[in-house]
């Protein structure tokens, strides 16, 4: 395949068998040279441009979803401190009521206590107006009857004046029907 | 794969292997007869195709430049390279194509493992050359591996087979190797320059020491800076080293592979090479990535604060280690 005597170069010893060749050398130089610039400018500067934008991006969207991530956990936070305030609000809005009625109630009983009290008192002053009137009756017919009954007995009329004066001393001294002690 | 087709399919491959075999040089050689290829002929130098402005005499061109079949391979490996790289990121998109994804993948890849090693500022530095550097180790290697390579070229009147072949894998031509070490020493050197000034030139000479025991007349100190001295010429010395190493790992290794590939054609013609194949093409990889390392981290020391003498020689451990 490759031709000529084996390891036959054109007679050349040491480092000019390996064919070390300055024209050559410097033919390879520059060829690298100008792949190496022309890749600079038209292959690498593109596409790390690109991978520039691409991680740019990246982390831009990135940091937009920490952003919002923190912004709705802010905003959860938030809601979760406004139901807070609201239900202690509304907890102390119910305790408030259920005072108040507690005081509603409280203060219908006591009134009605004392409508109970103030009734009962004047329906017992009542009572007693009315025993009174009856007994001041019974003993005014009591006293006609007495007065009656004896002008029957005799036969006379005497000075109905002076008879009930009479009647009303006996009365008096007897104190029977005086009921004033009692109903106090 | 169904037996019906697996069958078929490992018979042939046996066939092929016999018929190779027997027909090769080694079956050749026990049967008496002649090889079915001829035997290959080892040449360090390249051989010239063209000779501008000057007269070929025999397979040699004089008075002029010749072209040479690894020149016209380093073209040919430029040229594709460039078609590629340029034509894949002449319309860059956001959202990339295949050829696209691809090349920004290599790039991404190599310009990870570069920013990894020298920062991001070093890095972005370092990227263009070592990425080329790369590009054309991998890219010369590889398509030194198209059938093309080894099958065309021109035959000499009276032979019966080519005997200059059209193309030859630029890597096994000394002059690339030396040409790329060369330039990753002077990139290396002019980064150093650049970060350190003049100052950087103190690494190598080192006379401080010696002149200031010659001052004070104290021998320890003339010792010490002697040893000093001493060591500034080996730095000087290694840097030069360098260059010969880098030249000669990617120089033997090319041409190791290219002779490797023609002999085990030349001996079993057909699916025994398929293996060297596969072994040439990590090859080729392999030598890219060792001599964009190197250079990455020669660069790396180079531009790094000074009397970082620690890491010139686990750099030196990283070097042996590299084959």
């Amino acid at each position: 395949m490759l031709a000529a005597p084996l390891l036959a170069e054109e007679g050349a010893s040491g480092i000019g068998a390996l064919g070390v060749d300055l024209t050559s050398l410097l033919v390879y130089l520059v060829n690298f040279g100008i792949l190496l610039l022309i890749l600079y400018f038209f292959a690498y500067k593109r596409v790390l441009a690109m991978l520039d934008e691409r991680s740019g991006r990246i982390k831009g969207s990135l940091e937009e979803a920490e952003r919002v991530r923190r912004d709705s956990e802010e905003r959860e936070a938030e809601m979760q401190r406004t139901f807070e305030q609201n239900r202690q609000e509304s907890q102390r809005l119910l305790a408030e009521a259920r005072e108040m009625a507690q005081r509603q109630r409280d203060e219908t009983r006591r009134q009605a206590e004392a409508d109970v009290e103030r009734l009962k008192a004047s329906a017992a002053a009542d009572i007693r107006r009315e025993r009174d009137a009856a007994v001041e009756e019974v003993r005014q017919q009591f006293a006609n009857l007495a007065v009656t009954a004896a002008e029957r007995i005799i036969h006379r009329t005497i000075d109905r004046k002076a008879h009930q004066d009479l009647i009303d001393e006996v009365l008096a001294q007897e104190g029977a029907f005086q009921s004033d002690g009692e109903a106090r | 794969m169904s037996r019906a087709v697996l069958l078929p399919v490992a018979g042939g491959a046996a066939a092929l292997l016999i018929v190779g075999f027997v027909i090769g040089a080694v079956g050749a050689a026990m049967l008496g007869r002649d090889a079915f290829l001829p035997v290959p002929q080892v040449h360090l130098a390249p051989q010239p195709i063209a000779c501008l402005g000057g007269t070929m005499a025999g397979t040699a061109c004089e008075g002029g430049f010749a072209v040479t079949n690894t020149l016209l391979s380093a073209w040919a490996t430029t040229l594709v390279i460039l078609l590629v790289f340029v034509g894949g990121t002449r319309a860059m998109r956001l959202v990339p194509g295949r050829l696209q994804s691809l090349i920004e993948m290599l790039i991404e890849a190599l310009y990870g493992f570069i920013t990894s090693v020298a920062g991001e500022r070093n890095g972005r530095r370092f990227f263009p050359l070592l990425m080329t550097i790369f590009l054309f180790v991998a890219f010369n290697a590889w398509m030194a591996l198209l059938p093309i390579y080894p099958s065309v070229g021109f035959t000499a009147p009276g032979a019966d087979h080519v005997t200059t072949h059209l193309f030859r894998s630029a890597g096994t031509d000394v002059n690339m190797p030396l040409a790329l070490a060369l330039v990753s020493f002077a990139f290396v050197e002019i980064w150093g320059l650049r970060v350190h000034g003049i100052g950087y030139l103190r690494e190598f000479v080192r006379l401080g020491g010696l002149f200031g025991g010659l001052r004070r007349l104290n021998p320890g100190q003339i010792f010490y800076g002697l040893v000093d001295a001493a060591i500034g010429l080996l730095e000087l010395l290694s840097h030069l080293i360098r260059l010969l190493s880098f030249t000669f790992r990617l120089f033997g290794n090319m041409l190791a592979g290219e002779i490797v590939l023609f002999m085990v054609t030349f001996l079993v013609i057909f699916l025994a090479p398929i293996a060297f194949y596969f072994l040439e093409i990590l090859v080729g990889g392999v030598q890219a990535l060792i001599f964009t390392g190197l250079s990455l981290v020669f660069a790396v020391m180079a531009v790094a604060p000074h009397a970082a003498h620690d890491e010139e020689h686990h750099a030196d451990a990283a070097h042996e280690a590299a084959r």
